[in-house]
């Protein structure tokens, strides 16, 4: 049963009103006699108590706007509207008049923001169905309050020069597993450099030919160059067994990612099967997923081997620590054009240095180099457009 | 009419070649049978056992271009198109080795480069498709052919009825048959159409049909060898009723005692491998220590394909997501 | 997006269609048609008028009334290495052939390896009076059949990339036209060559409140009700899927993402429609962006209803749109 709510005659020769703040939210629950609405005239502002009860259904007439008397402002169910016709989805409205601070139902979203920016929910004003806290309920208090969160709290000397950065997990973890691996592995670098030529040529065709934002970055060339090589000298991808050497079949190449702060390597399952579209893909996918802390556990397990990219920030060699229990890790140093010898006569290209360290255990120099020279080989010479 | 007679336009090789697959085919299917048998093999197995003269008979008949889209009583054609006896087992015990790579099983094969359609459990599904391949032909004017068919219970399915309309209208280069083996799973013949020969329904769609003697390989060829000839000649579709008996099951797990034994009794004696060989000694082409040789040899080669199968590796579980969509596709 | 580079004048929707396959019949031998009644008539809907003239009777085939049969023999001749492009009448007369969609052509590939390189187009949809067989939306049941790729486009521009694209896809796709929308739109059109890639979802809206995700001739219903919402401050985003199969997660993601407030829309039956797949992938895989709850607006589970009333109630409004945003960007 529909209640109209129309615009009332606020005194004789008043011949229009305007709506000034509605005081209950499309879908609330409003008493017989509460005040639903405020209303303004030139003579004067009033609050319009409400003729019925039960849900405010629909706002024909919205905050601000200026209507002649008589006309349909919004009405009122004495029903709820729960699914009449199984065509539009029920936005299932719960009646609440208002829910005790702390006792809110909070969406999904709002949760996510709140856990992002160390907020109390219970501070936040909602503006929503019932009174619900809503995602730009949270976006405005961030904005107005305007800090940047420490979750844990900051104890300082009042003394200069010195700062006590409390330990994350992550920093905990990283320590630990780097001290761990240089107490395990007996840690040598080889290094090597190779012509990027070849790659940079594939990806400006790819760019002028796609039209679109088909852009490869050099780290999937890599990938594909190194399980190639590990295919050719497959005891590169083992670890330190009880019994002996374990040869892994499977090559789950992890890509070590730089995070905010400090180091996840997410794993490209069964690298060796992918070719260079998909491992962009899958490497831009883990990688936005790491930094946004959307791992899963099985993402960052099993992998075989660990390639790292350090040249980000302009870095060209590098001395990787081995991430256990592989037994190589992979670094790929900046690009950068270099005047370099070829048939006796100076050319000009894009070069990178490779570093590769190895655990001295398990392998010798003569093989981690065999190993190398295999990865520099299917960086210059391999078929890229059959690869992609 | 003295079969013999018509039998000395087969060139004795291809005759001889003919009689080496039909062993072969009786080989490999009771050595299948025996593996099923002994828990080796699992999912369902369907044989041609007493009907090898059919597929033997039309694959020997057909150019090497030919497309052959067949049902699951048909092994002799594969084994004529090259399927080796390891690759069949493979693809029965679920190997990657197997031309499904275990994502199908039993006689579920195909392959186009040796001109084999894969067909599905959904009888009379194939002969719609391979009226498209003969129409592809006829488009591009290739003087090739399309051979197809299924059992008296797939003629009772709709797709048997539009298909042979659309060859018949089409004049498509397309031979079509029916293995009348008078049972369809435990249904007779009687209960599966009112007509009391299948080939009565070729007039009906506007094509010529012929009855022949399934279990009689020369005769099959022949019958083959003229249908291929009108469709080459773009005369249009033929059909081809051959008539034999279902020795075994519907399956290897169906005993088919709803078979009256008087039935089967009088078919051993039409067996196709016997009629082949008195045939041969009739024309004068082999002898019994002929014979086991040929026995003799098949048999290592079914042993050897058995070899091959059980070392061949299963695939692994993440290769399920494999192949759903193709990247490109080739002409053939 | 579209890129409109000597664009010509405006061309309508089922000229569009009719325009691909032309140009696609003249570009590739290999193409050729099957349909009920698309040589001497012209087809149906007069898409393939004059093509029996241009390219003959063997690439313009008037086949026999037989759905399977049809399909069937275009599996078998795209095996061959044509490309064939089959009419369904109206999408409804699809239920014929589906033993030989799903079973033959979506399995083949995975099965043995053979790619069967086809389209069939089928004209759905309703707001026609045509009644329970000549308005249906059937795509969701070839939307649980592996092996096939779904499209429905919304504009001519998208209708004619994506006939192109179908045709040029190497595995089986179903092409979904709508009726309702042949003649009513019309957009200028590129003169070069272009391919709409199947896969690729299309913003026809930016917005930030509200997602409205949908395709087909929806989509124009979504648009319109975002104009009226715009007034009341309401921002819808609207995305038109395109491709159905295989669905573009990364575009529905990120929009909802950003707006955190999703709502489905088609015009194929509620229950099981595809609006439910992408709910139920939303809650699985966004749910940390939701901030209400997954709304979907689609026909009642009945068949299509011929009396004008009852098909106008039966089919989704701008009303249902409008209703139900208002009451989602309030929660």
């Amino acid at each position: 049963m529909a209640t109209d709510i129309i615009m009332p005659q606020l005194g004789e020769s008043i011949a229009e009103g305007t709506v000034v703040k509605w005081l209950i939210p499309v879908g609330g629950m409003i008493q017989k006699d509460e005040s639903l609405l405020e209303v303004e005239t030139e003579k004067v502002t009033l609050e319009i108590p409400s003729p019925a009860t039960g849900l405010l259904n629909e706002i024909i007439v919205h905050e601000g706007k200026t209507v002649p008397v008589g006309t349909l402002l919004a009405r009122i169910d004495s029903a709820p509207p729960w699914e009449v016709v199984n065509r539009v989805g029920g936005v299932v409205v719960r009646p609440m008049a208002s829910t005790p601070a702390g006792d809110q139902h909070h969406s999904p979203a709002v949760r996510q923001l709140a856990r992002e920016h160390g907020i109390e929910l219970s501070q936040v004003k909602g503006t929503g169905v019932g009174g619900r806290v809503t995602k730009k309920d949270v976006l405005d208090f961030i904005a107005q309050s305007g800090s940047q969160v420490d979750v844990a709290a900051i104890a300082s000397e009042p003394s200069m020069g010195e700062e006590l950065l409390p330990f994350t997990q992550m920093r905990k973890t990283i320590a630990d597993r780097m001290v761990r691996s240089k107490q395990t592995s007996a840690h040598v670098t080889t290094f090597f450099e190779a012509d990027f030529s070849s790659i940079t040529k594939f990806r400006e065709t790819l760019r002028q030919d796609s039209g679109q934002s088909r852009r490869l970055t050099y780290l999937p060339f890599v990938v594909r160059a190194a399980t190639r090589a590990i295919r050719d000298v497959s005891i590169v991808n083992s670890s330190w067994g009880e019994q002996g050497i374990v040869v892994k079949k499977d090559i789950h190449m992890g890509i070590a990612t730089a995070l905010e702060d400090g180091l996840l390597v997410p794993v490209v399952r069964y690298a060796d099967r992918k070719g260079l579209a998909q491992l962009a893909k899958e490497i831009a996918d883990l990688a936005e997923r790491a930094r946004s802390k959307k791992l899963i556990p099985e993402e960052i397990q099993d992998g075989t081997f660990t390639i790292t990219n350090h040249g980000g920030f302009g870095s060209l060699l590098s001395t990787p620590i081995i991430h256990q229990p592989q037994i190589a890790i992979l670094g790929i140093g900046a690009i950068q054009k270099r005047a370099v010898v070829i048939d006796d006569a100076i050319a000009i290209r894009p070069m990178g240095y490779l570093s590769l360290s190895f655990d001295h255990r398990v392998i010798d120099g003569a093989t981690a180099d065999q190993f190398m020279a295999k990865v520099k080989h299917y960086l210059e010479h391999s078929h890229w457009e059959q690869i992609l | 009419m003295d079969v013999a007679v018509t039998a000395k336009e087969i060139k004795r090789d291809d005759l001889l070649q003919m009689y080496h697959y039909l062993r072969l085919t009786r080989a490999l299917e009771d050595r299948i049978t025996a593996l099923y048998r002994q828990g080796r093999i699992v999912g369902g197995v369907y044989t041609s056992h007493g009907m090898e003269a059919i597929a033997v008979g039309y694959a020997s008949a057909l150019e090497r271009d030919d497309i052959i889209a067949p049902y699951h009583r048909d092994m002799g054609a594969f084994l004529i198109r090259g399927f080796t006896p390891g690759e069949v087992l493979a693809q029965y015990l679920g190997k990657r080795a197997g031309p499904s790579k275990g994502k199908d099983g039993n006689v579920h094969m195909g392959d186009l480069r040796r001109g084999v359609f894969g067909f599905v459990s959904h009888l009379a599904d194939n002969l719609p498709v391979a009226a498209g391949a003969a129409l592809a032909f006829k488009i591009r004017g290739e003087s090739r052919v399309v051979f197809t068919g299924t059992g008296d219970g797939g003629t009772s399915r709709g797709d048997f009825h539009e298909a042979m309309n659309l060859a018949a209208v089409r004049k498509l280069p397309v031979v079509f048959y029916c293995n009348n083996n008078q049972y369809a799973y435990s249904t007779p013949i009687r209960l599966q159409m009112a007509v009391p020969n299948v080939v009565d329904r070729a007039k009906a769609y506007g094509m010529p049909g012929e009855i022949v003697d399934g279990n009689d390989v020369a005769a099959v060829y022949l019958a083959a060898k003229y249908a291929i000839a009108r469709a080459r000649a773009g005369e249009g579709p033929t059909f081809l009723e051959f008539k034999t008996m279902r020795m075994h099951g519907h399956s290897e797990h169906d005993p088919a005692k709803y078979v009256p034994p008087e039935l089967l009794e009088e078919w051993k004696k039409e067996d196709p491998i016997l009629k082949a060989e008195q045939l041969l000694k009739q024309l004068s082409y082999g002898d019994d220590s002929y014979f086991q040789e040929v026995v003799e040899r098949v048999k290592k080669e079914v042993e050897a394909g058995v070899e091959f199968a059980e070392q061949a590796p299963l695939p692994e579980g993440p290769e399920v997501l494999e192949g759903v969509f193709a990247d490109k596709a080739d002409s053939y | 997006m579209m890129t409109m580079t000597e664009a010509t004048e405006d061309v309508s929707y089922v000229d569009a269609i009719s325009q691909a396959l032309d140009e696609e019949m003249a570009r590739d031998e290999r193409v050729f048609l099957m349909g009920e009644d698309i040589g001497t008539y012209g087809g149906a809907f007069k898409i393939t008028e004059g093509f029996l003239q241009k390219y003959g009777e063997w690439r313009v085939l008037d086949t026999p009334l037989a759905e399977s049969g049809i399909v069937g023999a275009a599996i078998g001749a795209a095996m061959m290495g044509l490309r064939p492009v089959v009419e369904m009448q109206f999408a409804d007369f699809i239920s014929c052939a589906f033993d030989q969609i799903t079973e033959v052509a979506a399995k083949n590939h995975y099965r043995w390896g053979a790619a069967v390189p086809m389209v069939i187009r089928a004209p759905f949809g309703g707001g026609v009076h045509g009644g329970p067989f000549h308005s249906e939306c059937p795509e969701g049941w070839f939307f649980h059949s592996p092996g096939l790729k779904l499209v429905a486009p919304s504009t001519p521009y998208d209708a004619k990339g994506l006939l192109k694209a179908a045709i040029r896809d190497p595995n089986p796709v179903i092409y979904f036209e709508h009726k309702f929308l042949y003649r009513r739109i019309k957009s200028a059109l590129p003169q070069e060559d272009f391919v709409v890639p199947l896969g690729k979802a299309d913003i026809k809206r930016v917005g930030n409140d509200i997602s409205v995700i949908t395709y087909g001739a929806m989509v124009h219903l979504a648009l319109e009700s975002a104009q009226t919402l715009a007034d009341e401050g309401i921002d819808l985003e609207v995305i038109d899927l395109r491709t159905l199969i295989p669905i573009d997660k990364e575009a529905i993601y990120s929009s909802v993402r950003k707006t955190s407030k999703a709502i489905l829309l088609h015009e194929d039956n509620k229950t099981g429609g595809i609006g439910a797949e992408i709910a139920a992938r939303l809650a699985e895989d966004c749910f940390d962006c939701l901030d209400g709850p997954i709304v979907r607006i689609a026909p009642p589970d009945t068949p299509v209803p011929f009396s004008t009333p009852l098909e106008e109630f039966f089919l989704p409004k701008t009303s249902d749109i409008v209703s139900a945003a208002r009451k989602l960007a309030a929660y």
